[in-house]
């Protein structure tokens, strides 16, 4: 059955053609390599080389960058790629966010000529993947008293510390680190084969099991002068490519958020029990409507968020409210949809229970589901509640 | 070399329909889609033109919706776009005049096509056309090249599969090839956006379409798919088999 993607208030057609054809184009990829292979690269732990490659000749890779190879496309088609991936896989999209706006982005925007010159157009092709190191085993949320430190030696960098959790980290040739020079936060440009640096692959997710997540271990890491990226300083760095992977993140949950609406309802039109399909009973109904109710809210959401990305009148918070509110949706959406299929929603020929795992990740990463909830709250009271020391 | 390939927009082939009154409800058609066999025309006219050099014309004759389906060709390297827009109901025979037109007009010199369109199957396209061209056509096209003058298409015969070669103006009618098909990319979708589709009305072509001599007296939509049967143990399994081979016809 073909997916028809769910979009009760046409938000889409307020989409520009081209942004349409972006779609389009993605999700027939989605439809033809990615839904029929994902089980298996989930059963297997890996993220196929494959995709890699073609989201590198689709021209997607860092959707919204200008120049330097990047394709110069809105905040808006950046949305809809992100959906358009994530009714495949979050780890599929994770993939994506970070190579575009973790990895890609700050070298962007704060690095230098010759930095953008040597590596977007081979991160922008897929030659190059590219990692964000920021969280460390003992600093999650709190990123800013980390630990991991670069010290000037004068001809070079020596980087010291560790990194955990890290999105593509062991297949990466590019990561973007953020550690303490003299106490301030500074990003560098690592590279796969430095000395002192390794990335070993964290194993045993039960979660973005298609997504490589590894660590970053640095023991006199050596780097040349010219890695460090010379824009910014302190947590801006961080938090402005974070900012516009929990943008894609607040669309990409809708892409999951559809599937598994779509096997939802599918399911409950075909399954007969007490004589009549499960789909004509008030309480299945009630759940349909509500998951429909919640993803149209939801589409509005990330629509209206990224027409004020690409005008340049949003703030952080409108960030954190769409993040927190679609992945929260959908992960609720996948919870009922899983009660829907009964038995059959635990099986891998649904693809309920995998959305389901992985939007447990989605609600952690990027600034956790309540972390947004005391940006917010700050937003509206003025009164920070991240630490009782401030 | 200037390559023509003739394009249909069909409802998608995995898409709902909904058949009312003479035929297809449009409105319920959820996604429209280049017909699949004119998919094998388009990516072996790219390749010509790729190994060869020349010009790609899109053409396709229809509903305005169809603008979106030369958009897409152009997505994918088409480089002229002609739309002719349609006359309300016209017969096969009223599109292949049309199309010899607009052929004739950007003097193409190699004409493709796909064997049949998804939707009405009626597969007269490229005969039609090349009749009226008094062009060469070769149908079930699977591959085509062109060097010194001759164009070497691949099509199946019945002792497997033969070479033809033809010379001059010809049509080939494609049929799905093991050809793969090319995908958009970013890049082809911004350069698509920017190409002006080039409208041509049919008396702009000077064809006066006369009516048509063909009538559709009556139309019947297919029957309801059976409900199917279950059998369940050991001792239904000759009955199972005997079904399967007489009423199935699968083995
Ligand atoms: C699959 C995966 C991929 C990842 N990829 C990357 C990556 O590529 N790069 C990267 O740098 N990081 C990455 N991360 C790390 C991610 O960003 C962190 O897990 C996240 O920031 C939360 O940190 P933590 O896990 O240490 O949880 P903690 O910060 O320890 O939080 C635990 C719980 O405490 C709550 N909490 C914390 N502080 C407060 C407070 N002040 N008030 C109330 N509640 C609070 C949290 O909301 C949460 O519920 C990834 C994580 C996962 C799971």
């Amino acid at each position: 059955m073909a997916y028809e993607a769910l979009d009760f208030y046409d938000v889409d057609s307020l989409l520009s053609e081209e942004e349409r054809m972006v779609r389009d184009m993605v999700r027939d990829w989605v439809d033809e390599e990615v839904i029929p292979n994902i089980e298996n690269a989930c059963r297997d732990g890996v993220f196929p080389d494959e995709w890699r490659v073609s989201l590198g000749e689709m021209g997607v890779l860092g959707a919204p960058l200008k120049g330097y190879g990047c394709p110069g496309l809105s905040y808006a088609a950046y949305g809809v790629i992100c959906r358009e991936l994530e009714r495949g896989d979050s780890g599929l999209r994770s993939f994506a966010s970070v190579q575009g706006s973790l990895a890609m982005y700050p070298i962007w925007d704060f690095g230098s000529k010759e930095q953008k010159n040597h590596y977007l157009p081979k991160m922008a092709s897929g030659e190059w993947i590219g990692c964000f190191g920021l969280t460390e085993p003992d600093y999650g949320s709190n990123p800013g008293d980390m630990i991991t430190k670069a010290e000037d030696k004068g001809d070079h960098y020596l980087i010291n510390g560790a990194k955990m959790w890290i999105t593509n980290g062991t297949i990466a040739e590019v990561a973007v680190v953020w550690a303490k020079l003299d106490g301030v936060i500074r990003g560098f440009i690592v590279e796969k084969n430095d000395p002192g640096f390794s990335a070993p692959e964290m194993k045993g997710k039960h979660s973005l099991k298609a997504s490589v997540t590894s660590e970053l271990v640095f023991q006199d890491c050596k780097i040349p002068k010219n890695r460090i990226l010379p824009g910014v300083k302190g947590l801006r760095g961080p938090f402005s490519c974070l900012n516009n992977a929990r943008f894609g993140i607040s669309w990409g949950a809708l892409g999951s958020a559809q599937a598994c609406f779509d096997s939802a309802k599918e399911y409950a039109m075909s399954r007969i029990q007490f004589n009549h399909p499960i789909a004509s009973y008030q309480l299945v109904q009630n759940k349909l409507a509500w998951m429909l109710r919640e993803i149209t809210k939801g589409q509005l959401l990330a629509y209206h968020l990224a027409q004020k990305k690409d005008a340049g009148t949003w703030i952080p918070e409108h960030i954190s409210l769409a993040k927190m509110n679609n992945v929260d949706i959908a992960l609720e959406i996948a919870r009922v949809a899983r009660d829907i299929h009964g038995a059959n929603g635990i099986l891998d020929e649904y693809p309920i229970m995998r959305h389901m795992a992985n939007l447990e990740s989605v609600k952690t990463y990027e600034g956790t589901h309540d972390i947004h909830n005391l940006i917010i709250g700050r937003h509206i009271t003025g009164i920070q509640a991240f630490t009782r020391d401030a | 070399m200037n390559i023509a390939v003739l394009l249909k927009q069909v409802p998608d082939t995995t898409a709902k329909i909904i058949i009312a009154g003479e035929g297809v409800d449009e409105n319920s058609v959820s996604k429209w889609s280049m017909s699949p066999y004119d998919e094998y025309a388009l990516e072996s006219g790219l390749r010509m033109k790729e190994n060869n050099g020349g010009v790609l014309i899109a053409i396709t004759c229809g509903p305005d919706r169809s603008k979106k389906m030369l958009t897409d060709a152009a997505a994918v390297g088409a480089d002229t776009l002609v739309y002719i827009s349609d006359e309300g109901v016209m017969d096969s025979t009223h599109v292949q005049q049309l199309l010899a037109a607009a052929i004739r007009k950007y003097e193409a010199d190699v004409v493709l096509c796909g064997k049949q369109a998804a939707d009405t199957n009626a597969g007269s396209t490229g005969p039609g056309v090349a009749e009226i061209l008094e062009a060469t056509c070769v149908t079930l096209v699977s591959e085509v090249s062109y060097t010194d003058g001759n164009y070497i298409t691949m099509r199946p015969s019945n002792a497997g599969s033969e070479k033809v070669s033809t010379q001059g103006t010809s049509v080939f009618a494609f049929d799905k090839g093991s050809t793969e098909l090319r995908r958009p990319n970013v890049r082809g979708i911004m350069m698509a956006k920017k190409k002006i589709i080039e409208s041509i009305t049919p008396s702009d072509l000077g064809v006066h379409l006369g009516d048509s001599n063909v009538h559709l007296d009556s139309q019947t939509p297919p029957p309801e798919k059976a409900a199917g049967q279950k059998f369940e143990g050991s001792e239904h399994v000759s009955t199972v088999v005997s079904k399967l081979r007489n009423e199935a016809n699968v083995i």
